[in-house]
């Protein structure tokens, strides 16, 4: 098929799908290169661009279009995360849904609820660049990259030995509350590296000191400072507790 | 001017949170994602007949909000930078786990938790805290046999091997 007309159906989207939607037909994406064109009636689409999770509203109203589509080809689009599966609405009361057990796999929802779907574009939204790639897909110009993978019981590596596991899981919920998940952890990564990387506690200070002047973020800069203020403590901590055991036990040092 | 893009190569921005995928070297199999992924996108699929425990990610589920990230302790479950998950089979977006289930010490029975996950709890304590060896004794125990243990051990003074 040259070129697709496409109908844009919103079955209840929160809005950011069909705002994607628009951005793919401005002059900076161009859609229309691909001979996709936006039409205002079901009766001229070859293709019904669905958004949202169908809410019981608007199931009617989209089968209406449905319907109202020419016989061939009455392609069906699933545009963002709520139209291929219910996305973060799957469970709301106001969908129109078939009650199923919680444990099946690909999760259903959304369009394929009651229309066959030929075209899944997940996101939430998708960027303008996933729909592209769908519709490029739709038209064989690109490959498919995502396949369905089982991995059974392989290789498993623990990443760092005894202490420094220890140490790394009480300095990740520090740090997560210091500079979020995002850049905490990255961080916490390269710190893990050079205390890693070095033998002694001389030695980890003037690494971190020097990661320290060399890093031009000052928030990365703060979360370094705080990330070897907790590793100091947390091993002050740890050498307390050995030797109150020793004294304890009686053990020789 | 507009972009060359389905015919020339594009990458998302390094912060761009694209489809999560699960990195089955690292992952133990906690379960910690299944619990925090708002749209149920993460599912903990346990078989206690033939000892296994999937985690099953559906990125045609996923909102891309990195909860998962977030809170799984080993950095196995991470937002890729990939954003081409445009399919028309929706078991292209389906990426399982499986590992298996540890057995129980005192009824041979499958536990409800991972032997990966045994040997990441073993390898958290820090050397010359705990008895190490006795923790390692006690720990794949499952749940009714714990519950017989801890009321063994209540109801006479010192300890009692499962
Ligand atoms: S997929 Fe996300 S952005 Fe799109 S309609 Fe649903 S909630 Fe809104
Ligand atoms: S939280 Fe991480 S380790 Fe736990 S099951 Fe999920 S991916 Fe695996
Ligand atoms: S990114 Fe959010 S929605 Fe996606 S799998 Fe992780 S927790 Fe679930």
């Amino acid at each position: 098929m040259k070129s697709l007309w496409v109908f844009h159906v919103n079955t209840g989207a929160c809005n950011g799908c069909d705002i994607e939607i628009l951005d793919v037909l401005i002059p900076y994406y161009d859609i229309e290169r691909l001979g996709v064109k936006l039409v205002p009636t079901p009766r001229h689409a070859h293709a019904l661009l669905v958004t949202g999770p169908l809410t019981r509203q608007a199931y009617h109203a989209a089968k209406m279009a449905y319907e109202a589509m020419p016989p061939k080809p009455r392609i069906v689009i699933a545009v963002g995360t709520c139209a291929c599966s219910g996305g973060i609405f799957h469970d709301s009361y106001a969908l129109r849904r078939e009650y199923r057990e919680s444990l099946e796999y690909p999760l259903k929802g959304g369009t394929s609820e009651f229309l066959p779907v030929h075209l899944y574009i997940p996101g939430c939204p998708p960027r303008p660049e996933e729909i592209l790639y769908g519709i490029a897909l739709l038209k064989n110009i690109v490959e498919k990259k995502v396949r369905g993978e089982l991995f059974r019981e392989g290789t498993f590596v623990l990443p760092r030995e005894s202490f420094n596991a220890w140490v790394e899981v009480l300095l990740r919920a520090r740090i997560r509350k210091e500079l979020g998940y995002f850049d905490g952890y990255s961080l916490l990564r390269r710190f893990m590296e050079l205390v890693e990387s070095s033998e002694s506690k001389e030695e980890l200070e003037k690494l971190v000191e020097k990661t320290i002047n060399d890093e031009g973020d000052s928030r990365l800069r703060y979360g370094l400072e705080k990330l070897y203020s907790y590793y100091l403590e947390v091993v002050r901590t740890y050498e307390g507790i050995l030797a109150a055991k020793r004294a304890l036990v009686g053990l020789p040092k | 001017m507009t972009k060359a893009y389905p015919f020339e190569p594009e990458e998302a921005p390094p912060e761009y949170r694209g489809i999560p995928r699960i990195d089955p070297v690292l992952c133990i199999g906690c379960g910690a994602c299944a619990n925090a992924c708002p749209p149920n996108a993460i599912l903990r699929i346990d078989d206690p007949e033939n000892g296994t425990r999937r985690i099953v990610l559906d990125v045609g589920r996923c909102i891309r909000c990195a909860r998962c990230e977030e809170v799984c302790p080993t950095g196995a479950v991470r937002l890729t930078a990939e954003f081409e998950a445009a399919t028309d089979d929706r078991n292209d977006h389906v990426e399982i786990v499986e590992l298996r289930l540890a057995r129980c010490r005192g009824c041979g029975k499958y536990t409800c938790y991972t032997e990966r996950q045994v040997e990441k709890v073993l390898s958290l304590i820090p050397r010359g805290i705990l008895d190490f060896d006795r923790v390692r004794e006690k720990l794949p125990l499952c749940s009714e046999c714990k519950l017989k243990l801890t009321v063994l051990n209540a109801t006479k003074f010192g300890e009692v091997e499962p």
